[in-house]
């Protein structure tokens, strides 16, 4: 199946003014009737929670109501149709879209896949014994440049039955499991992306399946930090980083939301093709990163007369 | 009793909810919730990873009809009154309530003995 990767996620929020002023501070773009996307034009909706189009909500409550797929092709999106006809119902959209439900029960998407290709460079570096990528007299950061989100990376399930979960994706939608941590869930890539992971399942109990993040990438490491920097001098609170993870290599910094889930930039995904032997580890922060810069923000700098004195 | 004052309850609107960083760790570490003129005080820990602050921004501990107090992580929901998790990942646990009191002045403190006690 020539799956791309996600496109759009789609979201039934509480607070829908909170979650839109969210998604323009992390760097989207508003792309008008409640979408806004990346660079390339993949993106999230935003829509109140009791929205009459959504699809229903998982038990958990969670935000996440629906995950839609670029396939590369007309003729992708009538494979799936055809298979997943087999033993469930596959609804044909007003645009062309097909809707079912996994085996797990995440209502997914599948479409033509929106995404634009770009024509952008990588952030580059001058490093002693290598080539210069970035020429004489060319400087490598401005506080006025704002670093925008490329592409919608990839989103991460909370899911009871993992090897239900991985079956299904991998036997009926042609993912690939690249790692691997035991006991907690595969990292997957659909057959259209070489990126290490554009799924990721963490097993947990009945009550928490919903998405525990999602995240679009950037164009290096500094632009993570810059935007990671910029979200939290707009008062967003950190959650887990600026970092780099292991198994994908990719630049993370984790920021909780008004979604009802974490949001993260990431950056430089390792890729992967058939040649690729699966790895396994154990889960914990030592298999999870290879180094972690815990970012806090000062808002209570102190100084005498700040602080109210015991009395 | 040592105490440290906390504020004026005008502070916190009702329906409301204000965080306190009493040591200026950077972070806050507990926080206060108005309903009518109730305060229900808590750690500002969530009990899912045990490490984790609730707001996604200052101050944002309650969903938008301030029906209950959210941690933002994964979308916990917690009662006001209770601090007990009604949905989400920690489903059944609690926040650690702390206690806080409130002056014939409207005015909120917090004992040193308490901070000291919940590392605030």
């Amino acid at each position: 199946m020539n799956i791309i990767g996600p496109d759009k996620l789609v979201f039934g929020v509480d607070d829908v003014d909170a979650c839109k002023q969210f998604a323009l501070d992390y760097g989207l773009k508003d792309a008008g009737d409640n979408h806004y996307v990346a660079l390339d034009g993949t993106g999230i909706e935003i829509l109140a929670k009791d929205d009459a189009s959504l699809p229903a909500p998982l038990q958990s409550g969670s935000m996440l109501r629906k995950t839609i797929y670029g396939v590369a092709d007309q003729a992708t999106l009538d494979a799936i149709t055809e298979e997943l006809s087999k033993d469930r119902d596959v609804k044909t959209l007003d645009d062309g879209s097909i809707e079912a439900t996994d085996d797990v029960g995440f209502v997914l998407g599948f479409q033509v896949t929106v995404r634009q290709p770009l024509e952008l460079a990588a952030e580059a570096i001058n490093a002693p014994g290598a080539e210069p990528q970035r020429g004489v007299n060319k400087i490598g950061v401005s506080k006025d440049f704002t670093p925008k989100p490329r592409s919608l990376s990839h989103v991460v399930y909370f899911v009871p039955d993992i090897e239900k979960a991985e079956a299904f994706y991998a036997e009926r939608l042609g993912f690939v499991t690249t790692d691997r941590f035991t006991d907690t869930g595969p990292f997957m890539r659909p057959g259209g992306t070489q990126d290490h992971h554009t799924l990721f399942f963490l097993k947990t109990p009945p009550f928490m399946q919903g998405v525990e993040h999602f995240t679009f990438h950037m164009g290096g490491p500094t632009e993570v930090s810059q935007a990671g920097y910029a979200l939290m001098e707009k008062g967003y609170q950190s959650f887990w980083g600026p970092g780099r993870h292991i198994f994908g290599s990719n630049w993370f910094w984790y920021f909780k939301s008004p979604f009802g889930c974490n949001i993260e930039y990431d950056a430089d995904m390792d890729l992967h093709d058939e040649n690729w032997e699966p790895r396994e580890a154990q889960p914990g922060a030592d298999n999870s990163q290879v180094f972690l810069l815990k970012a806090t923000e000062k808002w209570a700098p102190g100084g005498p007369g700040e602080k109210p004195l015991p009395r | 009793m040592s105490k440290v004052l906390l504020g004026s309850l005008s502070d916190i609107p009702p329906g409301q909810a204000k965080g306190f960083d009493p040591n200026q760790t950077g972070k806050d570490t507990f926080f206060v919730v108005r309903q009518g003129n109730q305060l229900f005080a808590y750690t500002d820990i969530c009990p899912h990873y045990g490490n984790t602050t609730l707001p996604w921004k200052r101050h944002h501990y309650l969903d938008s009809a301030s029906d209950h107090i959210v941690c933002a992580a994964h979308g916990a929901l917690f009662e006001i009154d209770s601090g007990t998790c009604v949905q989400g990942p920690c489903l059944g646990q609690k926040l650690l309530k702390i206690p806080i009191e409130v002056s014939s002045h409207s005015e909120m403190w917090i004992s040193l003995e308490t901070l000291e006690e919940f590392n605030l």
